[in-house]
């Protein structure tokens, strides 16, 4: 029953990998990845980690693949063109790192071979939320309170590149509301590097509060 | 052998679990108009059966015998699988939740408990599943290759990432107070002060914030952006028709059901009927059948709360629906966490 399965969501995975790097179009790609981890997520189920499982289906299947596809359908790729001749040098670098992840599965398939736990042993109850989170709150703090930090990084990184070039073009009318503008986007002529707010409602309420109407009112009659 | 027995009994249990829930989700919608009618002043359906009661079936006939158009231009695969996502993972979370307690079978003295599956981390998994259901949406809105489908797609997928953390952070409060992620178990340690210790008393706050965002998770009034007809037709749905839109209408009202289910297992003791215990005692079949029935009616409060807030609430604005997610949700789910470890911390006898 358990081989039956284990056959079953293997097969799963594979062919959603292999189907993620067969496919022409990214979106399907992007559904292929959401299939393999929900295929790894069964089998974690079958090795006794449900929490793992649960996470990730949440964490990557919800959470992360939710986002790629999102990012696909607002660029709306089309096909991806294949594109001969270029990065060729790569070739026998990607040989070499197959053959090594090639060497890396096969030494694990021997190990493994050579020494034989009971299963009924092995049974334990690891995999339990209970036992996972005690670890890692007492035993791993220190690796997990770094991956915390890992993640803010990311976060602030994110919101650092997001903020310097989101600045709306000159031609950007205003939504009612109160707002605060940068000051190019009501002053075309303005510096683009110069970041004077103000707080409006309209677009030419905010250049009568910054001061620069005639300017405006000009570079509209060029 | 006794595999097979338990196999073929697990399937009989999902197959009643889901009958019954499709029976209750079919009237909802049935209840939705006529309570809709009745808050608009008029009458809704009553012509179909005794006061429209057979109105439901009418309706799924009607689904079934319109003709199906697929548009020329959609990316058909996808098209096609995206309902079929959408109700699966709507369905799916039905199997983790206790609709009872242990219960002995009348004349015998064989207990079942009336739960389908009970595991570790029931409730990641109704988590996980709920948000498998965004792609149903999203790929439904981008396969339709119709501008107003992906606009439709892309708000509700916006809304739904935005709004599942505030979701996931409102249950870390119970969480932290019942310490396990095993939704029987949660319902099991309510049932103290005669079967009314609920979980609601000591989070009140996260309950807010859960039913604010839960209704946001399933695109209803007043978060219903993705399928706002005075501006995006049908949102996502522009393209389905017949039995496919069926499929989109069903996916809606089962994540309704499911949505409120959680909200009575976490915080409205699920099955704990007050006193009901003292009454029956614990393990007799009519205990078991007051307890069912106790978490049906829990359950049909927040579908009528649903209906209701369509009818009285007006729309939010996308803008307003971002800020109020991320701006006050958000912190107010954080603020709850602080709150319920900082007092389980001083008073670990509450």
């Amino acid at each position: 029953m358990l081989a039956l399965l284990f056959i079953l969501f293997g097969a799963m995975a594979v062919g959603c990998a292999l189907a993620v790097v067969a496919q022409r179009n990214p979106l399907y790609s992007a559904i292929s990845l959401v299939g393999v981890f929900i295929s790894l997520a069964c089998l974690y189920v079958m090795l006794a980690a449900p929490f793992i499982a649960a996470v990730q289906v949440v964490v990557y299947a919800g959470a992360i693949m939710v986002l790629v596809v999102f990012v696909i359908m607002l660029l709306n790729v089309e096909h991806e063109e294949p594109r001969r001749g270029r990065l060729k040098f790569l070739v026998p670098v990607a040989v070499v790192l197959a053959a090594v992840l090639i060497a890396e599965v096969a030494f694990i398939l021997v190990s493994v071979q050579e020494f034989r736990v009971n299963p009924a042993a092995g049974a334990s109850n690891v995999g339990l939320t209970h036992s996972i989170g005690s670890k890692l709150f007492t035993e791993y703090l220190l690796p997990f309170e770094i991956t915390s930090i890992l993640l803010l990084m990311a976060i602030v990184g994110a919101m650092t590149l997001a903020r310097r070039g989101g600045l709306l073009s000159s031609t950007t009318r205003v939504v009612p509301g109160a707002q605060q503008l940068p000051l190019t986007m009501v002053d075309p002529t303005a510096e683009p590097d110069d970041m004077t707010g103000v707080k409006t409602d309209t677009t030419d309420e905010a250049a009568r509060l910054l001061g620069i109407e005639g300017l405006r009112d000009q570079s509209k009659r060029d | 052998m006794d595999t097979a027995i338990d196999i073929a009994l697990k399937f009989a249990a999902i197959t009643v679990a889901f009958v019954v829930v499709l029976l209750i989700v079919a009237y909802t919608v049935l209840a939705e108009r006529r309570i809709l009618g009745f808050i608009q002043g008029r009458l809704g359906p009553n012509r179909v059966g005794y006061g429209g009661m057979l109105q439901p079936f009418a309706d799924l006939l009607k689904f079934i015998l319109k003709e199906d158009i697929v548009p020329d231009k959609s990316t058909r695969f996808i098209y096609f699988l995206a309902p079929v996502i959408a109700t699966m993972a709507a369905l799916m979370t039905m199997i983790v939740y206790p609709f009872g307690p242990e219960t002995r079978i009348p004349f015998t003295s064989i207990s079942i408990p009336l739960v389908i599956a009970r595991f570790d981390v029931s409730l990641l998994y109704v988590l996980g599943i709920t948000s498998i259901g965004v792609y149903g949406i999203m790929l439904a809105g981008w396969s339709s290759n119709n501008k107003y489908s992906l606009m439709g797609g892309l708000r509700s997928s916006a809304q739904m990432i935005s709004y599942e953390l505030p979701l996931g952070l409102s249950l870390i409060g119970v969480i932290v107070l019942a310490g396990t992620l095993d939704l029987a178990r949660i319902v099991e340690l309510q049932s103290g002060w005669h079967g009314a210790r609920w979980f609601i008393f000591f989070q009140p706050l996260g309950f807010v914030i859960y039913l604010i965002a839960a209704i946001a998770e399933t695109n209803r009034i007043p978060f219903d952006l993705p399928e706002a007809e005075t501006e995006l037709v049908a949102g996502y749905h522009t393209e389905y028709s017949a039995m496919k839109f069926a499929l989109f209408f069903l996916a809606e009202y089962i994540s309704m059901f499911t949505i409120s289910m959680l909200a009575t297992t976490l915080f409205l003791g699920g099955w704990n009927v007050p006193f009901a215990e003292d009454i029956f005692g614990r393990g007799t079949f009519l205990f078991g059948l007051v307890s069912a029935i106790g978490f049906l009616v829990k359950i049909i409060c927040f579908l009528f709360l649903y209906i209701w807030l369509r009818g009285t609430l007006p729309r939010f604005r996308f803008d307003q629906l971002m800020n109020f997610g991320w701006k006050i949700l958000l912190p107010l789910a954080l603020l709850n966490i602080f709150l319920t470890a900082t007092l389980i911390v001083f008073f670990p006898n509450l």
